[in-house]
């Protein structure tokens, strides 16, 4: 990776991503946060800019984008409001598995629709029984005769009160764990869905989260992603493409973080001079500098290996969880230099430590990123 | 030296007046200022310019100029200064004012600078002269080398000339040149402005802002005159907003709007570092306050130590009285 | 038919004005050059106009250097205007508008008859005169302040509406014309991210300088020179006004405001 450097064309989606986070997310932030309201006019001007379906293939509309550009886009959006970032490209995660198992036929007529219209897509694979361990889900699928009959209960669904697709992962066996779960795509309105209410939640109270049942609710083969037990592996090569732009959320926070708090050392006076003359106050923000800027290269590193034709599993992992954990110690320590101030919800600190905390859980738990990191390591020992 | 007139509802608006006092300031005590008037037939109004300080005045007035822009204006204003070879040519700095501005710089071949703040004396070479850019962020020296120069004055930067007790000599001259080409735009109608309704707090090139000072929210009214009297947006202090006395869409500061405007006049505002982040990238800051110890008065550029109770309505007055209305 | 946009690369909005080593300009030194909110609205204005007559095309053009002039005809043409030429300058200082409107007439070449839409004003030196000049060196009439332009019947008459000191003005005009655009009279778009990645790849028509020199002639030296650019002096407190009275204390402070600080309305 010789070049670090943003190319003119992911400058200029940068540019965009900038200014719709500036001028339509960044002035609903706060209120979104306090009435933990989903904006649905955000979300829909994100879509009509482009900025929702970024990894769908121009070919079905989509803006097919490689990795490293939906990072960059990512952070812009996330430097505005992380809840709402998560349910813009929420859709990525959830059509993801149709770019990875669908034949061209599901392809065309599953994800043109979004691209010509708004509409929002739902990832469901956690469930209340387990979500690190997805080879345990209990959602249970049934073949009669051309159709696949769903039983169980997804939880903390993103966009699912206000998604019309699910892509939804079950199995025809508990017993053979992994290698009996199917991946499926059904329309919200199949008759034995149900949508639970809304969550409410510590942070990313911008973004909606609810349970989605399904009770008898009949899908016809032909929605079946890839073969019957093909599942696991689609789900997992989905996270491993849409884990790395949560380190570009993370590092979104954190940037935000930095920015506020250095300018914020800047006017606040105490002892007679402005508190960023006090070394112990530039020690910290010399600390989260180093975060952020970590973060953002590990990032980019990740999305460029990717975007090369590589796996990229160690450094996907490596970039979530670093720029997930980094996000808290950065956006900690600018409440610090905020003072009494940044414990306020009237300043906009404290919102960056509850939305940093949900980027070391979800995708994949840190604990987890941790396992796949030590295991893709020590393979190489031997 | 050349003034050329700019009349509205047929009187002489202000800024030529001040257009006049700058050619006799900047061309010293042997210039001969002419006056120069295009367009409809309007006597009281040329009247009125023949006795602003003007050594004469040559008029044409035609009616079919009622009803056109500057740019149909702009030929026979430019056909006067070929014969009448003045060195400068100055004009109002008002919409009408700086749209003739560039016609003129091409049609008689001039240099040419708007919104100008200060002009040096003239004197040989080239003519200096200084203006605001960057929404007054910056301050530019220029310089314009050639021998013929179009000014547009920055309008209430400069006294205004002292009105003669006899009026100049006024020639009075017939269009010459088609008037109104055909097609060229045409006026169909005027409204005016409602007053009230001030511009948006965050966009205004002015803000005036209340605090606790104030004490009641009925004694906001004096803040909202004074900044309507101004033209400007009403701000706030958090202090007023949380009591409730006006909306928390006026709050200036951290947790509210960051405005900078070219002026920004705080009234009964301590000067708290929540508010000061909002406001002091302000170009110009005023403050009034009884407390002439108050921190604001560190970050503004002029203050007043005094009630704003007497201090404000009083500020109107005269800001009514200078703008002429 | 075919409308000309010109625009001007300026500092973004939020750009820390430096001066440059010569302190006779700004310092583009990490400087991002946009459009700026005037000639946003004339692009915008551009593209109305051309969705509301089919078979209408837009022109963007602008005068100045590589590489903030390249970028800004890209964003207008992520915009939606149809094809964009780049008047090469050598220069990074701020230019002259005389000779930006010279240099732009030059590039629209021929004997013009259609519609020429610009900022009422620059986003940096706001001198408001390149449309006249522009207008004069077309020979077309020209104005500026304007607002929501719309065609009218018969083809190719317009109406539009001019904010103006005391109120707003209604104006008819048929073509040649060119407008000076009043900023954000309404939303100007945003452009959308194929239309982005469709820009970076347009073909943008170069004019060199020395092409624009050879016509111009004597007339590519510019009229005005900048000689000094200055930030405000940093605050040092108030200065306090001393006064017999409310009436003497308002005076003091109108005149400061006029005649010193030059900020009176
Ligand atoms: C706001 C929000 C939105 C979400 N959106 C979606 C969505 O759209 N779609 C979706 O499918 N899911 C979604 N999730 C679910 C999320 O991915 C899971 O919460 C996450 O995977 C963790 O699963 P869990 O909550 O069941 O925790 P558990 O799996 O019960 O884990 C509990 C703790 O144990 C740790 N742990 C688990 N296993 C191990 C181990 N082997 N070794 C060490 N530590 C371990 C975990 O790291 C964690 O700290 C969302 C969650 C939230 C909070
Ligand atoms: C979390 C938090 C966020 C905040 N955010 C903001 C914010 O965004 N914006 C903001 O403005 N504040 C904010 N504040 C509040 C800020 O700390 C101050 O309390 C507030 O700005 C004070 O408002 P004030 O200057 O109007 O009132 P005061 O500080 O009470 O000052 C009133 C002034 O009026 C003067 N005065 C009284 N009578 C007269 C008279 N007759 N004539 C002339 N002068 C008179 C007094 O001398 C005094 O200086 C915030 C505070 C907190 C805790």
């Amino acid at each position: 990776m010789p070049d670090f450097g943003l190319s003119e064309e992911q400058r200029s989606l940068q540019e965009l991503a900038r200014k719709f986070a500036r001028t339509e997310m960044a002035p609903r932030a706060a209120e979104c946060d306090r009435l933990g309201r989903f904006p649905e006019e955000v979300m829909r001007k994100a879509w009509e800019l482009g900025l929702m379906n970024l990894n769908i293939p121009t070919e079905y509309g989509g803006s097919g984008l490689g990795l490293v550009d939906q990072c960059v886009i990512v952070e812009e959006l996330a430097h505005a409001c992380a809840g709402m970032t998560t349910s813009v490209i929420a859709n990525c995660l959830a059509l993801e598995p149709i770019l990875l198992g669908g034949t061209p036929e599901q392809k065309q007529s599953v994800l043109t629709p979004f691209c010509s219209s708004y509409h929002l897509a739902s990832f469901c694979l956690t469930e209340p029984g387990g979500g690190s361990d997805a080879g345990a889900l209990q959602t249970r699928a049934t073949r009669d005769g051309d159709h696949y009959v769903l039983d169980g209960e997804k939880c903390f669904i993103t966009n699912g009160p206000h998604a019309s697709l699910y892509t939804v992962f079950a199995t025809t066996d508990p017993e053979l764990r992994h290698k009996s779960i199917c991946a499926f795509y059904l329309p919200r309105d199949t008759e034995g869905v149900t949508v639970g209410r809304e969550e409410e939640k510590m942070g990313h109270r911008a973004s909606s989260t609810s349970t989605v049942r399904f009770e008898k609710a009949r899908i016809p083969v032909a929605n079946r992603l890839g073969a019957e037990g093909d599942g696991f592996s689609i789900a997992m090569r989905t996270l491993d493409q849409t884990r790395t732009p949560i380190g570009a959320l993370a590092t979104g926070i954190a940037q935000a973080a930095l920015d506020h708090a250095s300018a914020y050392a800047l006017k606040r006076h105490t002892f007679g001079k402005p508190i960023s003359e006090h070394q112990a106050i530039q020690i910290k923000l010399a600390n989260m500098a180093q975060d952020v800027h970590a973060s953002r290269l590990l990032t980019w590193n990740a999305a460029w290996e990717i975007d090369h034709g590589r796996k990229g599993t160690l450094e996907s992992s490596i970039a979530k969880c670093f720029a997930s954990d980094a996000a808290m110690r950065v956006a900690d320590e600018a409440i610090q230099v905020f003072g009494g101030y940044g414990y306020m919800k009237e300043y906009p600190v404290e919102k960056l430590l509850r939305d940093a905390k949900l980027a070391q859980i979800y995708e994949g738990s840190n604990e987890i990123q941790r396992i796949v990191i030590a295991r893709e390591l020590l393979r190489r020992y031997a | 030296m050349v003034v050329v007139a700019e009349l509205r509802d047929g009187r002489l608006v202000e800024p030529v007046r001040e257009a006049i006092g700058v050619a006799r300031s900047i061309g010293g005590a042997g210039a001969t200022v002419i006056g120069v008037y295009v367009g409809p037939p309007a006597s009281e109004g040329v009247g009125e310019f023949s006795r602003a300080g003007l050594d004469r005045v040559v008029a044409v007035e035609g009616e079919p100029f009622a009803r056109t822009t500057s740019s149909a204006r702009a030929r026979t204003v430019a056909e006067l200064l070929r014969e009448l070879a003045p060195r400068v040519v100055l004009l109002a700095g008002t919409s009408e004012g700086r749209d003739l501005a560039g016609r003129l710089a091409v049609e008689w071949e001039a240099g040419v600078a708007t919104n100008v703040t200060a002009v040096e004396p003239l004197a040989p070479g080239p003519i200096q002269l200084t203006r605001p850019i960057f929404g007054g962020r910056a301050t530019q020296g220029l310089e314009l080398p050639g021998e013929r120069a179009v000014l547009a004055l920055r309008p209430h930067t400069f006294p205004p000339a002292a009105a003669s007790a006899d009026a100049a000599p006024v020639e009075r001259r017939a269009p010459t040149l088609p008037q109104v080409p055909v097609g060229a735009p045409t006026m169909t109608g005027f409204t005016a402005s409602a007053t009230g309704r001030g511009p948006d707090l965050a966009e205004a090139s002015i803000v005036v802002s209340g605090g606790r000072g104030v004490k009641t929210p009925e004694n906001f009214a004096i803040v909202e005159a004074l900044a309507e009297s101004l033209g400007a947006a009403v701000g706030a202090s958090r202090a007023v907003t949380d009591a409730g006395w006006r909306p928390s869409s006026l709050q200036v500061g951290q947790t509210g709007k960051s405005v900078s405007p070219q002026l920004y006049i705080a009234i009964g505002i301590s000067g708290a570092i929540q508010h000061l982040v909002g406001m002091v990238s302000s170009r110009v800051i005023v403050a009034i306050n009884s407390d002439a110890q108050a921190p604001i008065f560190k970050v503004a550029d002029y203050g007043i130590a005094g009630d704003l109770f007497q201090l404000v309505p009083a500020l109107t007055a005269e800001v009514r009285r200078v703008r002429g209305r | 038919m075919e409308i000309v946009v010109a625009v001007k690369p300026v500092p973004e909005a939020e750009t820390r004005l430096r001066p440059d080593a010569s302190h006779a300009s700004l310092d583009p030194e990490g400087v991002k050059f946009v459009l700026a909110g005037y000639d946003e609205s004339a692009v915008e204005q551009a593209l109305l106009l051309k969705e509301s007559t089919v078979g209408s095309r837009v022109r963007v053009l602008s005068f100045g250097p590589a590489p903030r002039t390249e970028e800004v005809l890209r964003a207008a043409v992520a915009l939606g205007c149809d094809s964009a030429t780049w008047v090469e300058h050598p220069s990074d200082l701020l230019p002259d508008a005389v000779l930006s409107a010279r240099c732009i007439a030059t590039a629209i070449a021929g004997p013009f008859s259609g519609l020429v839409l610009c900022g009422r004003q620059s986003g940096d030196e706001e001198g408001g005169i390149f449309a006249g000049a522009l207008g004069a060196l077309l020979k077309v009439p020209s104005l500026g302040y304007a607002t929501n332009l719309r065609w009218k019947e018969p083809r190719g008459q317009l109406t539009l509406q001019r904010s103006i000191e005391g109120g707003l003005e209604e104006v008819e005009s048929s073509l040649p014309l060119v407008v000076g655009l009043q900023q954000a009279w309404n939303d100007p778009r945003t452009a959308k991210l194929p239309n982005i990645l469709k820009s970076r790849k347009a073909a943008i028509e170069k004019i060199p300088w020395e092409a624009t020199v050879a016509t111009l002639g004597p007339h590519a030296i510019p009229g005005t020179v900048r000689r000094t650019f200055r930030l405000p002096p940093p605050r040092t407190g108030a200065k306090m006004i001393r006064y017999d009275s409310p009436q003497d204390a308002a005076a003091q402070l109108v005149r400061l405001l006029r005649e010193e600080a030059k900020v009176f309305p």
